[in-house]
């Protein structure tokens, strides 16, 4: 300690922004470093593994291998459901009780940071932790479905050619295979895919702003993401039946307060080769704001009032 | 002074918490007031949980006072600016472990709106100055609680603050860390920076304080400078070098013959234990 004390510096306020982009930049590394990445392995392996779930079929040779296509995208936007939720609801339940129980927590609050900016900077470093986790999924998802797709179009293409098929029929037959394999409502899928686990990530915030232990608010997000796809029919049967007033605002107000997962299942839909509307993208992605922004405001509220 | 904005300004604080069951209330800090003004060392000392590290939190906002007011360099401490010109380090911190003590630094340099070329000299000025310029890549997880106790102090200057708060900043520290950041606190003083410390480390309160308070059971039970609190009003020493016998014999003699006044002890002053600790250890270093 014989060094010179440090020169006098003055430091500029920073912005709400900037602090957020700190905040979020250092939990993402966090959990990088958590080495959380090694899902991928178990990933590529469904994903090359849904290959080979050749599935008995009852079409007819002209659209033999589409059920394959179809197997890679169930499989690929299945597991890329459960892993992303998984992710953003255990993540986030980990950042904030380890920083109070580290007194990390302290250190950031002694410095000017607002608690609003230090709760959105930790959503937002899980919520890019999901999304970098999809984007690596997406591209391994697409690089397999694009090279069984091309296999099975030459495949047909071939069959099609030596039983003599007119240009048009080729062209509808080439038009039918490329609408199962990547294409841009798969991404709007996958993006679906990322709006719901952000719900979920803002939600276990919210939760985790008044819970004392991760189990807890593992636990408790598990169970309001299954009790969200039974949302809208619990809601119609309360509201249908012609209940009293009271019931109905308490419907409403659950219907507010619990976002409607059902409605993040229109990927079904793409699986079988269908498009997704860009106008259903649209809802979609409203939802979500609406939701992420509701859950941050309401933990903000907890977490403001909260002492350490 | 009439016209200086305290550094610190804790007026009749009052903190209830309510116990998890029955919901009762317990007081941790009773109607404490602190004035601490700027370029001031003042300790707090008191026994675990007599509200030391309550009311410390009471003036950076992390909890909310029941009743009364904190205030730093005029602004309540309840408002997130007030903390612009604060550094703190709490009692035991832990810190990122999977952050190298460089990335620990510009994180929180970054939280303070530093950016650019003057984070980064001011990361390598405060990692000299806290000696861990050998240690800046390797990961927190893998320094000992020295180390910590240290890259938490640097963090606490990381904008350079105008206070500086520590709780229990020498716990869990060997003697020659202990050291090392009683120096720093020193030199801070030279500065002209604010220290408030808390500690029941008595004898190193001692050493680095101008003013203390004792805190017991909530409540403040002694403020003061310290040299008034501990001077023993009665009495008078002198410390002589290489003093002959006879010379001692004549003083003895001499104080025997004033009625009304009576030689306590005489002898040889003794080192602390930590003094000699110090020595030695130094006398190895290459």
């Amino acid at each position: 300690m014989s060094q010179p004390l440090v020169s006098p510096v003055r430091s500029a306020p920073g912005s709400h922004y900037g602090r957020i982009a700190v905040i979020a930049t250092h939990a993402f590394t966090q959990l990088v470093r958590m080495k959380v990445f090694y899902f991928l392995a178990v990933f590529a392996v469904i994903t090359i593994g849904s290959n080979f779930f050749d599935l008995p079929q009852h079409v007819g040779p002209e659209a033999a291998g589409t059920n394959v296509l179809n197997s890679i995208k169930s499989w690929s936007l299945g597991t890329m459901t459960l892993f992303s939720v998984v992710f953003a609801i255990v993540a986030t339940a980990l950042l904030l009780p380890k920083d109070v129980e580290d007194r990390t927590l302290y250190t950031i609050l002694a410095k000017p940071v607002p608690r609003l900016d230090y709760l959105a900077g930790k959503l937002l470093g899980v919520i890019l932790l999901v999304l970098v986790s999809l984007a690596l999924m997406d591209v391994l998802m697409t690089a397999v479905l694009q090279i069984r797709t091309s296999m099975i179009l030459s495949g047909q293409l071939e069959l099609a050619h030596s039983r003599g098929w007119s240009a048009a029929e080729i062209a509808s037959l080439r038009s039918d295979i490329l609408g199962q394999g990547p294409n841009a409502s798969l991404q709007g899928a996958v993006f679906v895919v990322f709006l719901r686990a952000s719900i979920m990530a803002s939600l276990a915030l919210l939760i985790s702003t008044f819970s004392s232990s991760t189990l807890f608010t593992s636990i408790i997000s598990f169970l309001i993401y299954f009790i969200g796809h039974f949302q809208a029919d619990a809601r119609d049967v309360f509201l249908g039946a012609g209940s009293g007033s009271m019931t109905r605002a308490i419907s409403l107000l659950l219907a507010l307060a619990l976002p409607d997962f059902h409605l993040f299942n229109e990927f079904d839909a793409v699986i079988q080769g269908q498009v997704m509307p860009l106008i259903l993208l649209g809802k979609l992605t409203g939802i979500g704001l609406f939701y992420a922004g509701f859950y941050l405001i309401a933990s903000w509220f907890i977490f403001a009032e909260k002492e350490f | 002074m009439a016209d200086v904005i305290p550094a610190v300004e804790i007026c009749d604080l009052v903190k209830d918490f309510k116990t998890s069951f029955r919901r009762q209330k317990l007081r941790a800090v009773a109607g404490v007031s602190i004035r601490i003004q700027p370029g001031e060392v003042y300790g707090l000392i008191g026994p675990n949980g007599s509200g030391k590290s309550t009311t410390m939190k009471a003036l950076l906002g992390l909890v909310a006072p029941t009743a009364g007011r904190c205030a730093i360099f005029g602004q309540d401490s309840l408002r997130v600016d007030s903390r612009r010109e604060v550094g703190f380090l709490p009692e035991n911190p832990y810190f990122y472990k999977h952050l190298s003590g460089t990335e620990t630094l510009r994180f929180y340099g970054k939280l303070c709106g530093m950016r650019g070329r003057v984070l980064d000299d001011r990361v390598r000025e405060l990692l000299a100055l806290v000696d861990l310029e050998s240690a800046r890549d390797r990961r927190l997880g893998g320094y000992s609680k020295g180390m910590l106790q240290r890259i938490g102090l640097a963090q606490a200057l990381v904008q350079d603050p105008r206070l500086l708060i520590l709780d229990e900043p020498t716990a869990g520290v060997d003697p020659i860390g202990s050291r090392q950041i009683r120096d720093l606190i020193f030199r801070l003083r030279e500065r002209g920076m604010t220290v408030f410390l808390c500690s029941h480390l008595l004898e190193q309160v001692q050493e680095v304080c101008d003013r203390v308070g004792i805190i017991f059971q909530g409540k403040m039970v002694r403020e003061g400078r310290l040299d008034d609190l501990i001077a023993i009003e009665d009495q008078t020493e002198i410390i002589l070098r290489d003093a002959s016998p006879e010379l001692i014999a004549r003083i003895t003699a001499l104080v025997a013959t004033c009625p009304g006044t009576e030689l306590v002890r005489s002898g040889k002053p003794r080192t602390t234990l930590e003094r000699l600790f110090l020595r030695e250890t130094h006398r190895d270093d290459p």
